[in-house]
């Protein structure tokens, strides 16, 4: 993965170093938040997180780039922590086992007809409901609290995997080489984040904001 | 006996119920499903309109978080706690 490459070539070859690297303290005031907030929603662990932000301060340190602007900073020192985070889960992948099967064991069982003529289909009144005009929900800032709550309501390693996938839109193939599972297990793994999570904001949100 | 078997398995894989509908759907966001299930899924659609919606909101909790990165992450309530501001900043200085 070529990230800081990717995110380097942005950078017009004029760019003043008006941000220049002389006051990395700027940098933990600057972008320290967003970047802490960024490594917790994946790693899910407040002392991970914060070491993953200061090697990624570190790196940048040593990259010795400057940048005409605040947003270009932030992107390279993104693309810097991405690295950083997916080195902590090719770790994490070698060393523990990735899958969490237990999890939604029944797929929401609950939710189907059980036996008989109709078995595994929708029981009507507990099926999907209509999102009505779930587009417009975008810009709404309590709507994005709501999807992190949900997120935040995963099993630890489903969470990631979904964050890997659905949030960062890592290929399956990558993720699998990266967490040392197979493609069966994450695709499962995917399915039971993906029924938890539309059920979790269809309770938590759709309804109540029909 | 066995005749009828393969007929009923064939039956079963042309006619998926929700359950199965559900975990297709959630399988091609992933990857490409083979053509006899990519049919069988289509005509599943054609008559059931909660596997329609759920496909739907799924592809649209996928396209939510990728396309607003900023405010996903924005969401998280915590930040960094001062005491580890200031240790990675004096972290900094010393590699300066």
């Amino acid at each position: 993965m070529n990230l800081m490459q990717a995110e380097n070539s942005l950078i017009p070859g004029d760019a003043k170093p008006a941000r220049a690297l002389s006051d990395p303290e700027r940098w933990v005031d600057e972008h320290g938040d967003y970047l802490f907030k960024f490594a917790l929603m994946r790693l899910r662990d407040p002392q991970r997180a914060e070491d993953a932000v200061q090697e990624t301060f570190l790196a940048a340190l040593k990259g010795g780039q400057s940048f005409a602007g605040r947003s270009a900073e932030k992107s390279w020192l993104v693309g810097i922590l991405k690295n950083k985070i997916c080195d902590h889960f090719r770790k994490a992948g070698r060393e523990t086992t990735f899958t969490d099967l237990q999890f939604y064991d029944d797929e929401e069982g609950d939710r189907f007809v059980a036996d008989g003529v109709g078995k595994g289909g929708w029981i009507h009144e507990l099926g999907p409901q209509e999102w009505h005009k779930a587009g417009e929900n975008l810009d709404n800032e309590l709507f994005w609290k709501t999807y992190r709550d949900c997120a935040g309501k995963l099993p630890t390693n489903v969470a990631a995997v979904f964050n890997l996938r659905e949030v960062d839109g890592i290929e399956s193939k990558e993720v699998c080489a990266m967490l040392n599972i197979s493609e069966g297990n994450l695709w499962v793994m995917l399915h039971r984040a993906r029924m938890a999570l539309r059920r979790c904001l269809e309770t938590n949100w759709f309804a109540k904001n029909a | 006996m066995k005749f009828w078997n393969k007929i009923r398995s064939a039956c079963a894989e042309l006619f998926p119920n929700c359950q199965e509908a559900v975990r297709a759907q959630s399988e091609a966001l992933d990857h490409p499903l083979p053509l006899a299930k990519r049919l069988s899924l289509w005509l599943h659609l054609l008559i059931c309109k909660w596997c329609r919606r759920y496909g739907k909101q799924i592809k649209f909790l996928r396209d939510a978080a990728q396309g607003h990165l900023e405010q996903f992450t924005e969401a998280e309530p915590q930040e960094l706690s001062p005491e580890a501001r200031e240790r990675i900043k004096r972290r900094l200085q010393d590699q300066k």
